[in-house]
């Protein structure tokens, strides 16, 4: 029975995953191609090469980690305080603030992310606000604030914040109120039943919602495509560029298996931590 | 911003959704795709792997029993209506419409090398629209067939010599069409245009921030003429390397790297770039605006551009894609093109006197040998196209 039952998402598992990341595989040692240029021999030079460490991509890829670190550590922090009041101090319209703070889920992600380049460019709603008053010269526009780094953070840190919320939410609503009493009825102030009570039992939560930014944000390339200019190019981008520009498929699938088997290490690891109940509510 | 700019970002909106989508598929698809290929090569005895000859004796169906439904792969605002909904269709393929009745369906891709790569890795269509320098990569691929120019009323109106850039192997593999140059687009208001045009202008320093590349190797073809190497489209070890560094040692003047000629000019237009690579329709739409602009003629040299129709080997629309090529060959299409981008034509029975002032001086249009050296450096194939690609990937993630 159970057996019957998992056969469909276990068939769509082997079709949709396993075989292409199967065939990406067979890609980075070359065991199969797609070029006139293609040499259609077996070898792991690629691999090699990339894991040397001596090409431009090992930085790239740590460049990646650090602004996906950042991004991901600064939308926990900003959303916890949201999935601890929506859980703790709300008492009515609960899931109506919750459903409130996925709207922006219902439109499209292009549009957000185009929206955010009217917000900052050099005529953009911040730099207009600085010149209007007079704390800038319309002549010198903050420029970083579009086509950079920071940008691309920015936008990453604004599109995650109200996913991560969610499981910071369950969490914390999960939580046995009685334990939150009891720490009150033995003399904890608020601050300290937060420190040791709320927050060891919501990291969890916490995470989880760490590993679901930090996991798709680390591979991210449309981001950076659109706001990260020169330097806010990614690790994502490099092996987006690999494929779709031909440049070399072999390199890339060294390039795409490595970030997989590094996430997929990651994820056992986080596994150890993350016990599904406590996020699914 | 006004209601018209609106509708030009939800415009592009639209563009880039499509584009990610295509690059989407492009990754996820493909992998399939060149493994049903491969299968299919592996099965199919070893036989053929080259282009069916136009002229191999084949008995064709007649157009009435074609399927119809041509598939067009092409570039964005070529027919599928993404800049001028209507004219696009009246003058690119109206004439198609009138003479077969069917509607044809625009794929588009990105650049040459997305357009490429994902036939490469198994998509088909009916009629692909590369520029020159990319020709003999698709023929080497075995992709596409040579047409029967004899089936396109409008062939003889074409530019001879231009024609002659389409044959490969002494067969017309490609009719070019449409033509442009690449050159440094300046705002002249804030970049001293006192100074002789040079390709410097996109590595300059007093430009810092306010500078924009295009994001495809023909940055080695500009950086490489700056720095006066011989071929720039068959460079030698060392200017490869040379070029390579120094694209890297100027990167960071670079604010970004264009992928849509329009969001090029939208930043040219709000002052967020001063200088950057352009292709002529930013010009035609810094003209329209009245902007204070230079279109430089670089001391170096501009490059120019031809592209041109290919003919899928494998198309069930053979006499339709003829037609299809008959109606962008015509003059109502060269007139568009001419108007509507700043674009060039092959068409030579234009008349001058319909185009404005101002697109002549661009384009240089009364100059006959305007797309010949010295005048312009055409781009041209790239034997080692792969190493120029490595080394511009490896810019990118400097």
């Amino acid at each position: 029975m159970t057996a019957g039952l998992l056969s469909a998402p276990l068939l769509w598992l082997l079709l949709f995953f396993i075989v292409p990341v199967g065939f990406i595989a067979a890609y980075s040692v070359g065991a199969i191609g797609i070029f006139p240029t293609d040499a259609g021999v077996v070898s792991f030079d690629d691999w090699a090469r990339f894991l040397r460490g001596d090409t431009i991509y090992t930085g790239l890829f740590w460049k990646s980690v650090r602004m996906s670190l950042t991004v991901s550590v600064a939308v926990v922090l900003l959303a916890y305080p949201i999935g601890y009041f929506l859980a703790l101090c709300v008492r009515k319209r609960k899931y109506v603030l919750l459903l409130m703070i996925i709207a922006p889920f219902l439109t499209s992600y292009l549009l957000r992310v185009l929206a955010w380049k009217v917000i900052l460019g050099d005529a953009g709603v911040v730099n207009s606000l600085l010149f209007s008053l007079n704390l800038r010269n319309p002549d010198d526009p903050i420029q970083w604030l579009l086509y950079s780094q920071f940008t691309v953070m920015l936008v990453l840190a604004y599109v995650w914040i109200p996913f991560v919320a969610l499981p910071i939410f369950a969490s914390l609503d999960n939580l046995d109120r009685s334990m939150l009493e009891a720490a009150g009825d033995l003399g904890a102030s608020r601050l300290k039943t937060f420190w040791r009570v709320t927050l060891p039992l919501s990291l969890p939560g916490v995470v989880a919602a760490f590993v679901f930014v930090f996991v798709p944000t680390i591979g991210e390339f449309v981001t950076p495509l659109l706001v990260g200019g020169t330097s806010g190019y990614m690790y994502g981008n490099a092996i987006q560029d690999s494929f779709t520009r031909g440049i070399d498929w072999q390199f890339g699938s060294v390039l795409a298996m490595f970030l997989l088997l590094v996430v997929a290490g990651l994820m056992m690891l986080f596994g150890r931590f993350v016990q599904v109940r406590s996020v699914a509510g | 911003m006004n209601e018209n700019e609106l509708d030009r970002l939800f415009a592009q909106n639209t563009d880039r959704r499509g584009f990610i989508k295509l690059a989407g598929m492009t990754t996820f698809g493909a992998a399939l795709l060149a493994a049903c290929k491969k299968a299919a090569e592996d099965g199919g005895g070893g036989g053929g792997g080259g282009a069916t000859s136009a002229t191999g004796g084949i008995v064709r169906p007649p157009i009435a029993e074609e399927p119809g439904g041509l598939q067009v792969f092409d570039w964005s605002g070529y027919g599928n209506g993404d800049y001028y909904p209507k004219e696009e269709k009246d003058f690119l393929w109206g004439q198609y419409l009138k003479n077969t009745g069917d509607t044809p369906e625009f794929i588009l891709y990105e650049n040459d090398d997305a357009g490429y790569t994902k036939v490469a890795a198994g998509a088909t269509y009916d009629v692909v629209h590369p520029c020159g320098y990319k020709y003999k990569d698709w023929v080497d691929l075995g992709a596409v067939q040579p047409w029967d120019t004899s089936l396109i009323p409008n062939f003889p109106n074409l530019n001879t010599k231009l024609m002659e850039s389409g044959v490969i192997d002494g067969q017309q593999y490609f009719i070019p069409l449409d033509w442009g140059f690449i050159a440094p687009l300046v705002n002249a208001d804030h970049v001293d245009t006192s100074e002789e045009d040079t390709m410097g202008v996109l590595f300059d320093e007093r430009y810092a921030g306010k500078i924009a590349w295009v994001d495809t190797l023909n940055m080695f073809h500009v950086a490489g003429l700056f720095l006066g190497v011989s071929d720039p489209y068959d460079m030698t070890d060392d200017e490869l390397i040379e070029v390579r560094d120094f694209l890297i040692s100027k990167k960071p003047l670079v604010r970004f790297l264009w992928n849509q000629s329009y969001d090029f000019w939208l930043a040219f237009k709000k002052e967020e770039v001063w200088a950057g690579y352009a292709w002529p329709d930013t010009v035609g739409y810094a003209d329209s605006k009245g902007m204070n602009y230079k279109y430089m003629k670089p001391k170096e040299g501009r490059i120019s551009w031809v592209c041109g129709m290919g003919l899928f080997a494998d198309t069930d629309n053979y006499f339709h894609a003829h037609e299809y090529v008959d109606s962008w060959a015509s003059t109502v299409a060269a007139e568009f093109l001419l108007a509507y981008y700043y674009y060039g034509h092959t068409n030579t029975q234009v008349d001058l006197s319909v185009v404005s002032p101002g697109i002549i001086e661009a384009l240089g249009l009364d100059d006959p040998t305007v797309l010949e050296p010295p005048n312009a450096i055409p781009e041209s194939y790239m034997p080692r196209r792969d190493l120029y690609a490595q080394y511009w990937a490896e810019v990118l993630a400097s």
